[in-house]
């Protein structure tokens, strides 16, 4: 019986078939990706082309007559004709510029419209769009339908001047403007500057042609099959050892995603050369078409091969070839991960046993499964989803970048956990440093013990009253103090940050009316501390009271007749029955509440909203804000990630605690 | 009158036990008073009066009791008619109503699994149950923010904000479920099972009728979850029209704007339904916070 192998070869094609497929999958995608890179960069090489042409033509002034040379690609005789009315001196330029547009127009087929805008008057200066012609024909002032138009051009002179005053290491914004329209042609605009100023915009609509990329079926066929051939003829020497076979099949596995990997990166290469080639090759057709229209000042094609910044493309191959190779083997090195997890799973008999499981409890599970999957999906996949953005650099950004791209390992951590500057030098001397880990941290701390101590104490006595015998007036009281409890809590936060309002709340007034002056209680961390203490005080004791309520009636009082018979003081009765009775009801409350108040986003947000300065922050709402302000979800998983292992260690260190003691009592 | 008398002889004096008690109470029930008589007030202000310019003690006093000058519904009124409240009480109740069907069929469901069935990794099926309480939201916030928002392109629609409320009601639901499920005797579905009843008609027909205060207690736990959730809201709702009402609530007073007046009506309108139910049900609630942590 060859089970151990047999289960080997599936185990093997099951996981090089996905293996392979992924592979496929990301070359086909990398590859298609690069073929649009190659379009989109040529289409900005004419785009620049065209902005160069614009700019020497506008650029010129009427004493300086634009020298056209007669026979260019494809001149219209309109043109010719344009060109011996030489009109009004005033419109010298832009009749330059008409001229230089429908020269490139006519010699560009794939070019369906060139809009240069000027914005001093938001003309449109020139257009060869269809429906630019007779009464709209420029040069015209921009109508209202064409207001997209205008404010493209702004955000191109807004991102220009921005890049240049911007800060160092400031995010930058693109100064060339690419977008794909519905139909398939490519929307392109670039600014125009005259004397380092954005004065205009030329805007054109072309059909780019990405060149069609198969998916490699041969490579992914011979990728899955290889191995598990190869397996099979080795296996055949192995017999049914069982490590072996499954080592044997690993080690195929992984060659065989190396051999892919190497591949991978000489169809890149291959792609990155293609593209070097296209691009140099349409420079140099550029070039002698801007001649043909415009020959001096001659034209800097140097200039023209740009990304979205206008920043020269890297001429490198060596380090885009490396990059590349980098990408797919940590790409290849987590399919090779899982790859051998799978084979492993099938392999040992996991799956088949799994599988059977499945059959003979279906029952159980077709009722068990739905929750499951809706935890699996939305809870666990979620978890370790965020555990893994902690491990990256993820931000608002690059949230559609593969997670191999942003992995900065335990950097956040390090940066989280390694920095002790809870307090920093300013012009007032030493002051906290609120945004600090440690400093959070430890408040957060003093905000738990001080809410679990208010919480415990006060629900604790009033549980003790209301459980006097023959105390009056009892279910009235134990509903109305239940009340905070029965109120949703966004409600209270808000309630308590109306009533500690510095003008116009309630506190203020009181405090007035006993002849003291009004605090602006979030201006100080001290007051703004107890404002949210009060709030979760006010919410958090009703609950310690019923559980405590609950556990005072299940004591049976014959143990305090007993007590009583053997002369035992009040206190020591309360001491020695009522405490210990307490007790098994009361820590689990604890734990609990320890765990609400350490994450009590609510009162911490909608109250302080960690006023003054963020020094009320707790670490759950500093992880939020880092997130949702600061938009950077690495750091912030990190932080939550941090706030669920103490959180866990607490959980656990007060279990062992509770237990060991129980075990001794 | 002779147990009086007895009482009297050793039980200690409870009039200052009984001043401390109210002097708690005030302070319990003055925030709750003092958002009614905003409300009723029939203005937007945070003060209950306005103050002359040099106030007396009298004024003073007039300022803080929580009795408004004016009674007026008016704040009531316009917090319907002129201000998007109505939309979002809907919104709210769809979304509760959908979060509460649905997490009460997968808990009953998944719990009648766990109770009456011996299966592998069941035991690890609670434990993860339990497990997933203690992650924490934040680290939950991003990731569905991601998977919602980005993914599955749910941002801004109450079928993300539905699934999300209901994984969150389904670990404790399962937990109470389950512990319902296990005090029914057994012998009733055996002897249904002997006259030939399929499985599915043993849990609709016999089980389910005789679970009904569990599985309202679930339906009310899943409710209140979706009714007063905040946080996940206000990530995922970023159109106006889509606010539930906690969202909305902030609304009114966060920020910039102050209207106080139609955050304390809305509250109210928010607050009662769900604080009578609570009322009604927090025996139920806190046995079963407390079953499992006790048991365990």
């Amino acid at each position: 019986m060859a089970s151990h192998r047999r289960r080997f070869v599936i185990g093997l094609a099951v996981a090089a078939l996905l293996a392979a497929y992924a592979g496929a999958a990301l070359l086909h995608g990398a590859q298609k990706a690069e073929r649009r890179a190659r379009a989109a960069r040529q289409a900005v090489v004419t785009l620049s082309a065209l902005t160069d042409l614009v700019d020497r033509a506008g650029g010129a002034t009427a004493a300086v007559p634009a020298t056209p040379s007669e026979g260019g690609m494809g001149l219209g005789a309109e043109i010719a004709a344009a060109e011996q009315g030489q009109a009004k001196p005033a419109g010298d330029a832009g009749d330059a510029v008409r001229r230089a547009v429908a020269r490139f127009a006519a010699s560009h087929p794939e070019i369906k419209a060139i809009r240069v805008v000027d914005f001093e008057g938001i003309q449109l200066t020139a257009s060869t769009a269809a429906a630019d012609t007779g009464d709209k024909a420029a040069p015209r002032r921009l109508e209202r339908e064409e207001k997209d138009l205008y404010d493209l051009g702004q955000k191109l002179r807004a991102a220009v001047q921005g890049n240049r005053e911007g800060a160092e290491g400031a995010a930058r914004q693109p100064e060339i403007s690419i977008a794909q329209q519905p139909n398939g042609t490519w929307s392109l605009a670039a600014p125009v500057e005259r004397g380092g100023e954005v004065v205009g915009m030329v805007q054109m609509d072309t059909a780019v042609k990405e060149e069609p990329v198969a998916f490699g079926w041969l490579p992914f066929l011979a990728a899955w099959l290889a191995p598990v051939v190869g397996f099979l003829l080795l296996s055949l020497a192995v017999g049914e050892r069982r490590w072996l076979l499954a080592a044997v099949a690993a080690l195929a596995l992984l060659v065989d995603l190396w051999a892919y990997g190497q591949y991978s990166v000489k169809v890149l290469a291959g792609e990155r050369r293609a593209s070097a080639k296209t691009v140099a090759a349409h420079i140099s057709d550029e070039t002698a078409t801007f001649q043909t229209t415009q020959t001096t000042p001659a034209p800097d094609p140097s200039r023209w091969d740009v990304d979205e910044l206008r920043q020269p493309l890297a001429r490198n191959p060596q380090t885009r070839n490396a990059a590349d190779a980098r990408r797919v083997t940590r790409a290849l090195a987590a399919l090779g991960v899982l790859g051998v997890a799978l084979l492993a799973f099938v392999g040992f008999g996991f799956a088949y046993r799994t599988g059977q499981a499945l059959v003979e409890y279906r029952v159980a599970y077709a009722y068990a499964l739905p929750a499951m999957i809706g935890m699996l999906v939305l809870v666990f996949f979620p978890f370790f989803y965020g555990l893994a953005l902690s491990f990256t650099n993820s931000n608002l950004f690059n949230t559609a970048k593969p997670i191999t791209e942003t992995w900065v390992g335990v950097q956040n951590y390090t940066d989280i956990l390694s920095d002790f500057a809870i307090t920093k030098r300013t012009a007032e001397g030493r002051v906290w440093n609120y945004s600090n880990f440690y400093y959070t941290l430890i408040f957060t701390i003093v905000w738990t013990v001080s809410n679990v101590a208010i919480g415990v104490s006060l629900g604790l006595i009033l549980a003790l009253i209301l459980n006097l015998k023959g105390f009056a007036l009892r279910p009235l009281y134990r509903v109305l103090l239940i009340l905070p409890w029965a109120t949703p809590n966004y409600i209270t936060s808000l309630i308590f940050k109306g009533m500690f309002h510095q003008q116009f709340g309630i506190i203020n007034q009181i405090i007035q009316l006993f002849g003291g002056h009004p605090v602006a209680w979030f201006d100080k961390t001290l007051t703004s501390f107890l404002v949210m203490l009060t709030t979760n005080g006010w919410l958090s004791f009703p609950f310690m009271m019923v559980i405590s309520l609950g556990a005072l009636q299940s004591i049976p009082s014959d143990l305090y007749e007993a007590a009583r018979v053997d002369g035992a003081s009040r206190w020591q009765q309360f001491t020695s029955i009522t405490l210990p009775s307490l007790r098994p009801a009361l820590v689990p409350a604890i734990i609990l509440s320890v765990i609400w108040t350490f994450n009590q986003f609510n009162v911490a947000y909608l109250v302080s909203a960690g006023q003054p300065g963020g020094s009320t922050e707790i670490l759950i709402t500093q992880s939020y804000k880092i997130a949702f302000e600061q938009y950077r979800y690495g750091y912030a998983a990190a932080y939550s990630a941090i706030i669920f292992l103490i959180l866990f260690a607490y959980g656990t260190w007060q279990n062992r605690v509770t237990g060991a003691t129980e075990a001794l009592g | 009158m002779s147990s009086n008398r007895s009482r009297r002889g050793d039980e200690p004096v409870h009039w200052p036990l009984h001043l401390f008690v109210i002097f708690i109470l005030i302070l319990t029930i003055y925030p709750i008073l003092w958002v009614l008589a905003i409300a009723f007030s029939g203005s937007q202000s945070l003060a209950i009066a306005d103050l002359p310019a040099h106030a007396t003690a009298l004024d003073r006093l007039r300022a803080i009791a929580p009795w408004p000058k004016h009674f007026s519904a008016e704040n009531f009124r316009s917090v319907f008619a002129d201000q998007p409240f109505a939309r979002w009480l809907l919104n709210s109740v769809v979304v509760a109503a959908m979060t509460t069907l649905l997490g009460v069929f997968l808990a009953c469901t998944s719990a009648y699994a766990f109770s009456r069935f011996r299966f592998p990794a069941r035991r690890a099926g609670l434990m993860a149950f339990l497990v997933s309480q203690m992650f924490p939201g934040t680290l939950m916030l991003i990731p569905l923010y991601i998977i919602i928002v980005k993914w599955l392109g749910l941002g801004s629609t109450f079928t993300g904000l539905v699934l999300i409320y209901t994984v969150t009601a389904i670990p404790f639901c399962v937990w109470m479920m389950k512990g319902y499920f296990d005090t029914i005797p057994k012998e009733l579905e055996e002897s249904a099972l002997i006259d030939g009843a399929s499985q599915a008609t043993i849990f609709f027909r016999i089980v389910l009728p005789l679970a009904k205060p569990a599985v309202a207690v679930t339906a009310l736990f899943s409710f209140m979850t979706a009714w007063n959730e905040f946080i996940q809201a206000a990530t995922l709702m970023d159109r106006v029209d889509k606010y539930t009402v906690p969202v909305g609530l902030r609304f009114f007073v966060g920020g910039f704007t102050q209207q106080w007046g139609y955050f304390a009506a809305g509250s109210i309108v928010a607050a009662i339904p769900v604080m009578a139910l609570f009322l009604f049900l927090q025996k139920y609630l806190v046995s079963g916070l407390t079953a499992g942590a006790v048991k365990g």
